[in-house]
């Protein structure tokens, strides 16, 4: 039974395969086998079958108390690690202190947070024990099995079954396991050797190998060389389309022409408009809609400012940073410029910018009394030294002089969005300008219906018969 | 070995043979006693019909997850063709199909809110929002002006008229999949046509979608909205997941008493044990991953709308108590319990597990209800006498609670032997029998 290709000069007995036609009668040899007394052996077969493990005396793999031991280990690690990277504990007493990151208020080592990236190193840890365990436990990789040399054994993943009993068990002695397999049915027995030919490299790749090692080790050198030593070459630019786009930042040295010389005197990448033009789209050449000031007023004094727009000035009259008392309130103008229509819509719209950007201090009512108003005048009671002391209550829109159109027309109420007036800021960069208008009507219909939300008894929306009262609606949606 | 199993139902019996029957009228007597010892003890507390009602629904939610657990079961079942499975199916079944009376159990819970009261949902009764709860997260983040809309807008879908419309479709729907599962599975019985297996399977995947979308609503209306300004979109997969594990539980006790009873012999082995246990320990992870996954989000966002709800859990009261239990019972003890290959196939380690998970899964929806009686009495009282009455575990409430839970347990064991009667517990001619009798698992 002895296969014609080996020799007994160039080879060693592994063991004895044995081939079975069913998993039935494998089974019932193995049974037999390990009642024998056999230990090393193993069986092949194309599928799994059931049984097979206690039949050839297999115990449980230790690969789960691997695994378990892995991630616990990976359990501490994770905790400790972050516990470590984002502490404080060790400023002073290890040269990589941790950052001690604020983060949302939480505790510098708060266990909810840390949960997470400690599940998912004990995961990534299990995972690895488990496959690297594998492969450990079975001696992967394995490149050559002497199994591979017997071409029977090919059906041992197609339709037959095998049993090899290892020539290092104890019991083995080739002529009694031999007729022993035979007496358990086996179909087939053929010897499995382990070839002993040279098993070393040729001389010419080992030398390769060791030379392509020695040149990969090139590169790591270099970089930790270039690490520690002063370069005066510049740095290679391996892709000048990016490194040197055709553009200049802001602020900063301008272009040069191809001689090296400055193209502009001043040597500045950014340039000023070029006088009398105006950029696409700023044109606000509407002084009602843009600044709410009459069309046809004419003011003392005309400065062209260098982007184009015409803006307007009172001149002498007019004083830095506040109003003047002989503020010209005919320039305002009285009515909404056109193209501005005032529907339910659009208060809506007002009501809703205006709770975004205004009730802040001006309250949602108007009256003054904003959140921050209310913080402000809350330090200044309790005497704190700070933002609170040098607060200016924020103006009420029911006081009289707001009211009043006469002293408060709305081209006036606009120019205060858009620029602000005394100790209140300017909008106009925020808001846009039909929105500020938006914002103009809603502090019109607030006043003249004296608009309380306060509660919702002191609400008043039943007698009010005036054209505002569609707005006065205390169950609006959430902006 | 290999050959040693049979391919066919060998065992003489596989129904209950009457003795069940008798058990039918003692154990509505035993619920209804019990019943009445937490009805009456509880009116004589000091919430009075609130205690009752709220411990009974939490018993109810705990029965219901059991058979809504089940349904699932039986369902990824079809939908993943398992084999394994066959033996231990019809338990599922059986149990699923216990949805439809359980109807009958939620009803006075459905009569209180028809009759227009908020002593289980506070969202039952006009001007809700402004409640305690209501000032509290909306002065935290909103305008009072504001406040109104919170209860137009939940009041389209928490009245009382759509909430019954809604917990019927729940009802009707989960009893639609239950009989059409059984059914089947029955008519398999009598006339082995494998093409039932294969109707099953098809209508399995529709089913499975029209499950999820039901579990997620019937867990919102049922327990979420008990606390009505709190919304958790994980809620449901929370709820999800404790059914599901309280179902496998569920069914390997009964295997088990069946087989130790004589009623099912070899069709059930150590094997579907096994599998049924690391199933246990994988929903056991489940569940913490989700409720981990919930707090989270609540906790990190820090957004008082939604941290109040952790907050009367982690806080007031020995509620702190009980989330510290529920994360070491719940998770940490059943994780462990259920870990090795060895455990997992020693019935009666497996046994006590599972007790010990179903009595978790009772306090983890006792965690979820009761806390919101406490919360919902305090404001009350408070509003009416200015006194603050809290709640506290004391040994009567403890009673209360503990014959409420087995009142409910026992009308639940009526109910189900009333829908074995005289069925088999196993499916007799189902295709994949053989290779559930053969099964093996390492």
């Amino acid at each position: 039974m002895v296969e014609e290709n080996t020799n007994e000069q160039d080879s060693q007995l592994v063991g004895l395969l044995a081939q079975f036609d069913d998993p039935d009668s494998l089974i019932a040899a193995c049974n037999q086998a390990r009642e024998a007394g056999y230990k090393k052996m193993d069986a092949y077969t194309p599928f799994p079958v059931h049984g097979i493990d206690p039949a050839i005396g297999i115990k449980r793999s230790i690969l789960p108390f691997i695994v378990l031991a892995v991630g616990i280990g990976a359990a501490f690690v994770g905790i400790g690690l972050q516990f470590f990277a984002n502490s404080n504990y060790f400023d002073g007493l290890s040269p990589f202190p941790g950052y001690g990151f604020n983060i949302g208020g939480k505790p510098i080592f708060s266990t909810p947070a840390n949960i997470p990236v400690t599940f998912e190193i004990i995961v990534l840890s299990s995972a690895f024990a488990a496959f690297f365990g594998m492969w450990g436990l079975n001696k992967l990789p394995m490149f050559s099995n002497p199994l591979h040399r017997i071409s029977r054994f090919k059906r041992a993943t197609n339709d037959k079954f095998f049993l090899m009993i290892e020539e290092a068990d104890g019991q083995f002695e080739y002529a009694t396991t031999e007729g022993q397999l035979n007496e358990w049915g086996a179909v087939a027995i053929e010897e499995c050797r382990q070839d002993l030919t040279d098993t070393k490299l040729p001389r010419w790749l080992t030398v390769a190998g060791v030379m392509v090692a020695i040149l990969l080790l090139l590169p790591p050198v270099m970089i930790f060389r270039a690490k520690g030593m002063t370069e005066r070459a510049p740095r290679l630019h391996f892709n000048p389309d990016m490194d040197w786009q055709i553009k200049f930042k802001s602020q900063t040295v301008g272009p040069v022409n191809n001689e090296g010389e400055p193209l502009f005197e001043d040597m500045r990448a950014m340039r000023d408009q070029v006088p009398g033009t105006i950029a696409f789209g700023d044109l606000e050449a509407d002084s009602e809609m843009f600044e709410g000031i009459k069309s046809d007023w004419k003011p003392e004094v005309t400065v062209t400012t260098a982007t184009g727009s015409v803006r307007t000035s009172l001149g002498e009259n007019q004083e830095a940073g506040g109003v003047s008392a002989a503020d010209d309130l005919t320039k305002y103008v009285t009515s909404f410029p056109e193209g501005i229509e005032v529907n339910e819509e659009f208060l809506a719209r007002g009501q809703q910018r205006f709770n975004i950007y205004c009730s802040a201090c001006h309250g949602y009512d108007g009256n003054g009394n904003g959140l921050v108003n209310k913080r402000a005048m809350a330090l200044n009671a309790a005497g704190e030294a700070g933002m609170g002391t040098r607060w200016t209550t924020a103006k009420s829109l029911h006081d009289a002089t707001v009211k009043d159109s006469k002293q408060n027309p709305l081209g006036r109420i606009f120019e205060t969005i858009t620029h602000g007036r005394n100790t209140m800021g300017p909008y106009g960069a925020q808001i846009t300008p039909k929105d500020r208008w938006a914002i103009v009507a809603y502090v019109k219909a607030v006043q003249e219906t004296e608009l309380k939300l306060k509660s919702d008894q002191e609400a008043d929306d039943s007698d009010d018969s005036s054209d505002n009262s569609s707005e006065d609606d205390s169950a609006n949606p959430r902006p | 070995m290999h050959s040693t199993r049979p391919a066919k139902i060998t065992s003489p019996v596989t129904t209950l043979s009457g003795g069940h029957v008798r058990t039918i009228p003692i154990a509505i007597i035993a619920g209804a006693i019990c019943i009445g010892v937490a009805l009456a003890l509880s009116l004589g507390s000091e919430f009075r019909l609130k205690r009752f009602m709220y411990t009974y629904l939490s018993a109810f939610c705990f029965v219901l997850s059991i058979s809504v657990g089940c349904l699932f079961f039986v369902t990824i079942m079809h939908l993943t063709r398992a084999g394994w499975s066959v033996t231990v199916r019809r338990i599922a079944e059986l149990y699923a199909m216990c949805l439809v009376p359980l109807f009958l159990l939620f009803l006075p819970i459905l009569v209180s809110v028809l009759m227009g009261s908020d002593i289980v949902y506070e969202w039952n009764v006009a001007g809700w929002t402004h409640h305690g709860e209501a000032e509290r997260a909306a002065a935290a983040s909103l305008p009072y002006n504001q406040l109104p809309p919170l209860e137009q807008l939940k009041g389209k879908f928490l009245n009382s008229g759509f909430f019954t419309i809604r917990v019927i479709a729940y009802f009707a729907i989960w009893g639609f999949m239950a009989y059409f599962f059984l059914s089947n599975s029955l008519k398999q019985d009598e006339s082995g046509d494998k093409s039932l297996t294969a109707k099953m399977q098809a209508y399995s995947a529709p089913l499975m979608i029209l499950f999820a979308a039901t579990v997620v609503f019937a867990s919102f209306d049922i327990e979420m909205t008990l606390s009505p300004l709190w919304f958790s979109t994980m809620f449901p997969v929370y709820f999800f997941a404790g059914a599901i594990l309280s179902a496998l539980c569920t069914i390997l006790l009964t295997g088990m008493y069946l087989q130790r009873t004589g009623r099912i012999t070899d069709e059930i082995t150590v094997d579907h044990y096994h599998d049924l246990g690391k199933l246990m320990q994988g929903f056991v992870i489940f569940w913490g991953y989700i409720a981990f996954s919930q707090f989270l989000l609540i906790w990190y966002a820090n957004i008082p709308e939604e941290t109040f709800w952790y907050d009367l859990r982690f806080v007031n009261n020995g509620w702190r108590g009980m989330s510290i239990v529920l994360l070491i019972g719940h998770l940490f003890i059943p994780f462990f319990l259920l870990m090795g290959r060895g455990l997992r196939r020693n019935r009666t380690l497996l046994a006590i597990s599972a007790i010990f998970i179903l009595v978790m899964h009772w306090v983890d929806h006792y965690w979820l209800v009761m806390p919101q009686m406490d919360r919902a009495a305090v404001e009350l009282s408070e509003r009416a006498t200015g006194a603050h009455p809290t709640f506290t575990f004391s040994g009567i409430g403890i009673v209360i609670d503990i014959a409420c839970a087995l009142g409910v347990v026992s009308l639940f064991i009526a109910i189900f032997c009333g829908i074995v009667r005289n069925r088999p517990l196993v499916p007799l001619q189902d295709p994949r029998l053989g290779e559930a009798l053969n099964h093996e698992v390492h």
